[in-house]
């Protein structure tokens, strides 16, 4: 009896000494995880950090060069100031444009073929290739359109820039779109095929329009990620003084204007190239917020 | 045989190497509701998607046997047009997200190039919503996204799509297995309104909803059809063991 | 209207048809037996036939009803009431067959005196108002209606007890083979006019229990016991 008395205090009190530890432990853990987003907190700000410092550096030595006449004068000769970079616009505009009609297509019905087939050895070499393409250095890209194109064709050409951006696209649009239309229930599809709709209809009415939210959105994505793109442009766009609307002569675009005068050595260049800078800044924000517009307000309901 | 809408003789499926059906016969006659019920796995899924054929679209599947809707075989018609002629609600409702409730109904139509004309698709709209009794609950909100309905009123859009095309047959899909009761009962009723004018197949693994909604009960069990009679003497009086110990729940 | 209330009311109409037939019986009987028309009594003994088809039918519609709906709470009691309702309905048809089987067999110079001195004919009169009183409580689904017969059945059990001491008191005057004969027969029929109110009475308590989920058997009498002292 009185071993058993001995054992339960004994007890009471083990578990009085287990309710403190356990109390202890309890504020210890609070303090770690309010430690923990804390530092969350302050990486993200630092992370952000550095886009503020850059676009609020460029806007501040760029919006000096912005006017209207910036915008629709072609540069001047050394020596004459004024001037702008309407060609380096038209240039990208129409490089793009042109990258668009044949990637964007082309990037949509890979997709959709990779969407639909899970397995195979096609569909297996397929994702791998886009995997790789989307690795190549975009310098590589270029020398390859280089040796394609532009040598077989006998000059620079916006046509071969164009190709080039076009190879960049690819990769994301593939990739966005197969993601997409897996999100694409299988069951519309089955909805459409039971009301007797071909395959091929049943995949441009029902399934593409399901996911197109987020086809456009990776198309506009990847198009913000090649609007930027200088190395390649090098050798094939070239690059072009002058207005040029003409597909098969060399053609000037944002990033190479910059390019060149940046390291040019007259301050008035200089001036231009920061314009140019914040101009292309601009176009790319405003295509990553038309991304998030398209998202929220296109988005199916499954 | 005559007044047969659909009619399996010694019908087979498979998957690769698997036999799904064995040797299914069933004669469905004009404006008669058919209720498959079986457990899961017994087959009863597969036989309704070979009926629209859309068991073929799975890899390895293949099929044997006689299966004939109105007397043609349905294994030598193009699947296309057949499927226009086969009404099908699935098992979860899945209106299509980007059209508005009007365009849902009419989907058979346009998504088939069919014109018709204004009138004619609002005439087609009305009465099908109306059959499918959500025209009174949709009719001020035809041209909002039929994906903001209930899941009770999404899977009677889903009903009134495929009524909108006049099929010859409807069929049903565990089509409330993924609605509450409320809409469940709303569903039934509808099916037992549409037994007027409609020849249905309903596949469940509810029973009680078998013997609520049909006039005809098969039971299926791995892959067989076990029984078939009129629901009534299925479940007063099964002939088969297995039927009663299924519809008594004494199973396995 | 749902689809189990569509069948419920068709075994609802299907019902009130029985009953009507029964009752239809019960004042055939009666007249036979006031009007000693044996015709008439044949008429009810091939009706009999009718009715226990009748029974058999919705014992059917209530075996699928319970089978293809499950129903519950109150379509649950409806069912289980029209289900006893439907053997009860059958007894009276039984009694009336009886009674008229009774018309046929007795003797052609038949005391009328009996009849009066019995009551018989009254109390056959009130067992008919029970079963229609009944009817129409079932009808409009009508509980207190149905109530107001257990009072009715007072008057039945009143007859039925003198019966004995009146009957005797008619033998002791005139003790000849063929009026103790009559006797027997108006006593039997007594006793089986008692056994329609009972009936009747069972039927309004599952009329009750239907619409107030309220179980009255076997709590009456001594309500009653309770309601008369």
């Amino acid at each position: 009896m009185e071993i058993m008395v001995d054992k339960t205090g004994s007890g009471v009190r083990s578990s009085f000494n287990q309710a403190a530890t356990l109390d202890r432990t309890v504020r210890a853990r609070g303090i770690k995880s309010r430690l923990f987003r804390l530092a969350v907190i302050i990486l993200t700000v630092i992370s952000t950090a550095p886009l503020l410092f850059i676009l609020f550096y460029i806007f501040r030595q760029g919006i000096h060069a912005i006017n209207w006449h910036f915008l629709v004068n072609i540069p001047r000769p050394v020596g004459e100031t004024g001037g702008g970079v309407a060609n380096a616009i038209l240039g990208t505009v129409l490089l793009i444009l042109v990258a668009s009609v044949v990637a964007i297509p082309l990037g949509i019905l890979v997709g959709i073929y990779l969407s639909q087939v899970v397995t195979g050895r096609l569909a297996y070499w397929c994702r791998l290739s886009v995997d790789v393409l989307q690795g190549i250095p975009s310098i590589v890209i270029g020398i390859l359109i280089y040796e394609w194109v532009v040598r077989p064709m006998g000059s620079f050409s916006s046509f071969s820039g164009s190709m080039t951006l076009a190879l960049m696209m690819l990769p994301s649009i593939i990739k966005s779109t197969e993601e997409t239309l897996k999100l694409v229930p299988g069951s519309l599809q089955e909805a459409s095929l039971a009301l007797g709709v071909p395959y091929y209809r049943t995949m441009m009415k029902v399934i593409v329009p399901a996911g197109m939210s987020g086809i456009l959105a990776g198309v506009i994505l990847s198009i913000s990620r090649v609007i930027g793109e200088t190395a390649p442009l090098l050798f094939t766009a070239f690059g072009n003084p002058y207005l040029n609307s003409n597909i098969f002569k060399p053609i000037s675009s944002l990033p190479l204007l910059i390019f060149n005068y940046a390291t040019s050595a007259y301050a008035d260049w200089h001036q231009l190239a920061w314009g140019a800078s914040m101009v292309l800044i601009v176009m790319i924000l405003v295509l990553n917020l038309s991304t998030k517009l398209i998202q929220s307000r296109w988005k199916a309901q499954f | 045989m005559e007044g047969a809408v659909l009619n399996a003789d010694g019908f087979n499926a498979y998957f690769g190497s698997n036999q799904i059906l064995k040797d299914i016969r069933l004669e469905i006659r004009k404006n008669q509701v058919w209720a498959i019920m079986g457990p899961s796995g017994c087959g009863k899924t597969t036989f309704i998607r070979c009926i629209n054929r859309m068991h073929e679209l799975t890899p390895g599947a293949r099929v044997g046997g006689s299966l004939t809707l109105d007397g043609e075989d349905i294994y030598a018609m193009n699947p296309v047009m057949l499927r226009r002629k086969v009404g099908m609600v699935f098992q979860r409702p899945n209106p299509f997200p980007t059209m508005s409730i009007y365009e849902n109904v009419i989907a058979g139509y346009t998504l088939n190039n069919i014109r018709l004309t204004r009138s004619k698709k609002d005439e087609v709209v009305e009465s099908s919503l109306k059959r499918a009794a959500l025209w009174y609950e949709v009719r001020s909100a035809l041209h909002q996204k039929g994906t903001f309905l209930s899941g009770g009123q999404q899977q009677r859009l889903c009903i009134a799509r495929a009524l909108a095309m006049n099929p010859e047959i409807l069929l049903l899909d565990e089509p409330t297995s993924a609605l509450d009761p409320m809409s469940t009962a709303k569903v039934e009723e509808l099916l037992h309104e549409l037994k007027t004018q409609y020849t249905i197949l309903i596949v469940t693994h509810n029973m009680q909803q078998a013997a609520r909604v049909s006039d005809k009960t098969a039971f299926f069990f791995l892959g067989e059809m076990i029984e078939q009679n009129d629901t009534k003497t299925i479940f007063t009086n099964p002939k088969n063991e297995k039927t009663q110990n299924y519809i008594t729940g004494h199973f396995g | 209207m749902t689809h189990l209330d569509q069948e419920l009311s068709k075994l609802k109409a299907e019902t009130l048809k029985m009953w009507a037939l029964v009752l239809k019986q019960l004042h055939k009987s009666r007249s036979a037996l006031v009007q000693l028309d044996k015709d008439l009594a044949r008429e009810v003994m091939n009706g009999e036939k009718r009715v226990n088809a009748f029974e058999l039918k919705i014992d059917r519609d209530c075996e699928d009803i319970f089978a293809l709906f499950t129903p519950v709470a109150v379509d649950l009691r409806l069912l289980l009431a029209v289900l006893k309702i439907n053997t009860n309905l059958e007894r009276t048809g039984d009694i009336a067959d009886g009674i008229a089987q009774f018309v046929v067999d007795l003797p052609p110079n038949f005391d009328q005196k009996l009849l009066e001195i019995s009551r018989v004919v009254e109390m056959f009169d009130q067992a008919n108002l029970m079963v229609s009183d009944v009817m129409k409580a079932f009808e409009r689904e009508d509980p207190i209606r149905a109530r107001k017969t257990f009072k009715k059945d007072d008057l039945l059990d009143e007859i039925n007890s003198l019966s004995t001491s009146v009957i005797a008191d008619y033998l002791r005057m005139d003790v000849r083979l063929p009026q103790i004969e009559q006797a027997l027969f108006i006593h039997s029929i007594i006793r089986r006019l008692e056994r329609v109110g009972d009936q009747a009475k069972n039927m309004a308590e599952e009329i009750i229990f239907y619409s107030e989920a309220n179980v009255v058997k076997h709590q009456h009498k001594k309500a009653g016991k309770d309601g008369s002292a």
